[in-house]
């Protein structure tokens, strides 16, 4: 690939980057952490192997900085989805269908962030955890307030729709995640289904 | 695990195999737990089962198969645990059976952490050897969930998804627990975790009235 002169040196730099970010999510979803091997990575970025280590500490840094971007990427677009202001319904129905449509569209930074980081490092593994809370988070904050959900509920729901799409990942079907919108939403919901009826009574502990 | 006395005991070799193999399994678990994959050796599980390095090949070609039959005993012991107290509920009703097998499990995890970790945490993480059997297990929990279980709220059979997500979600859960150094204090989830589990079969009202009753 020929970058021509004018592009800003910090464009091209930046460029590159993207490169061997989006080159590492595609290797390791198709052959896994291990096979994938830095030559593979700077062929397939087109890019010299002393820009990856200038760039990178090796092949697990810029694994945790492709794997950081992806969740980073994956939590905007969920965040994105659920405008404030709607119902509870509307809002876990769009950060699902958000989150469903950005597997369907990057399902290798997905098989990467949600299967590949769980048994690569341990670096990635508690990347893969701390990710895992930040949905939890985002969760809690978007649920009915002053109810007296049990503390674990969010921990269980992101984890029952982790657990669905890594199984929807692993068999390759990622491009057909957003059939399972219904379901998921049935699922998320049903422990709030009833939060308006009974009223607030404080989160319990 | 009893170490079997030296020299001659009259024990069969049938028998002096099946404990040495039950003891290797027990050591790996322990030195997982203890000391994380990486330095689980051969030489470690072999001390802590106090089997020789040379008997260990004699069980398993590698750590990963030892790993991997211990990872079967864990969610063995799990099910079949969870299988006798929902065996032995006081009633015949779906849900207390469903209460009896996660209180169960629950006091089951306390009890033993190093197959807490084992089975919840360590499992998923040793990659994809690995995974096809928390996947089985995973499954055949379900299957167990399902059967007796009433229609759902609105009519109709509660979709498998449901199951698999509420078992996954379960599951996911306890292990985030488990590696926050909560193992010892799941029992006190066992109200939260039926009332999540029954939810999703019985619908939020009826999980919550099931769950006060006790």
């Amino acid at each position: 690939m020929t970058i021509r002169p004018e592009l800003p040196r910090e464009f091209v730099a930046e460029h590159k980057r993207r490169r061997m970010i989006d080159a590492i999510a595609d290797l390791t979803a198709e052959q896994g952490y291990e096979a994938t091997k830095i030559a593979d990575i700077v062929r397939q970025a087109a890019v010299a192997r002393k820009t990856l280590y200038d760039n990178f500490d090796g092949k697990e840094d810029l694994f945790l900085s492709a794997l950081d971007t992806a969740q980073a990427e994956m939590r905007a677009a969920v965040e994105e989805g659920c405008e404030p202001g709607s119902s509870l319904e509307d809002r876990i129905a769009a950060g699902l269908g958000a989150l469903l449509e950005f597997i369907a569209a990057h399902p290798a930074p997905s098989r990467m962030l949600m299967v590949e980081a769980i048994s690569a490092t341990p670096s990635s593994a508690r990347l893969y955890e701390a990710s895992v809370g930040r949905f939890v988070d985002l969760l809690r904050v978007g649920a009915p307030t002053g109810t007296d959900l049990p503390e674990t509920i969010e921990e269980s729901l992101v984890g029952g729709v982790g657990w669905i799409l890594q199984q929807l990942i692993r068999r390759g079907e990622a491009g057909s995640a957003p059939q399972l919108l219904p379901e998921l939403v049935q699922f998320v919901l049903s422990p709030y289904a009833s939060v308006a009826e009974r009223g607030g009574a404080g989160r319990r502990k | 695990m009893q170490r079997l006395p030296r020299g001659r005991h009259g024990l069969s070799p049938e028998y002096v195999a099946r404990n040495q193999r039950e003891r290797l399994l027990s050591g790996l678990t322990q030195a997982l737990y203890e000391e994380g994959y990486e330095s689980t050796t051969v030489a470690l599980i072999g001390q802590r089962a106090a089997v020789s390095k040379s008997d260990f090949y004699k069980h398993f070609d590698s750590k990963d198969e030892c790993f991997l039959a211990a990872y079967e005993a864990a969610i063995e012991s799990i099910r079949e645990r969870m299988e006798t107290a929902c065996a032995s509920a006081t009633s015949e009703r779906w849900a207390d059976r469903v209460a009896a097998a996660i209180e169960a499990l629950l006091n089951l995890l306390t009890l033993e952490p190093a197959l807490a970790s084992m089975a919840l945490v360590e499992g998923i993480r040793a990659g994809r050897h690995v995974y096809g059997r928390y996947q089985a297990a995973l499954d055949s929990f379900v299957r167990d969930l399902r059967e007796g279980a009433p229609a759902s709220p609105a009519g109709g059979e509660v979709p498998e998804a449901m199951g698999e997500a509420v078992v996954g979600g379960v599951a996911a859960m306890l292990g985030r627990r488990i590696l926050a150094g909560e193992t010892d204090q799941l029992p006190q989830l066992f109200p939260e975790i039926l009332e999540f589990v029954l939810t999703a079969y019985l619908g939020a009202e009826e999980a919550r009235r099931i769950v006060s009753a006790g």
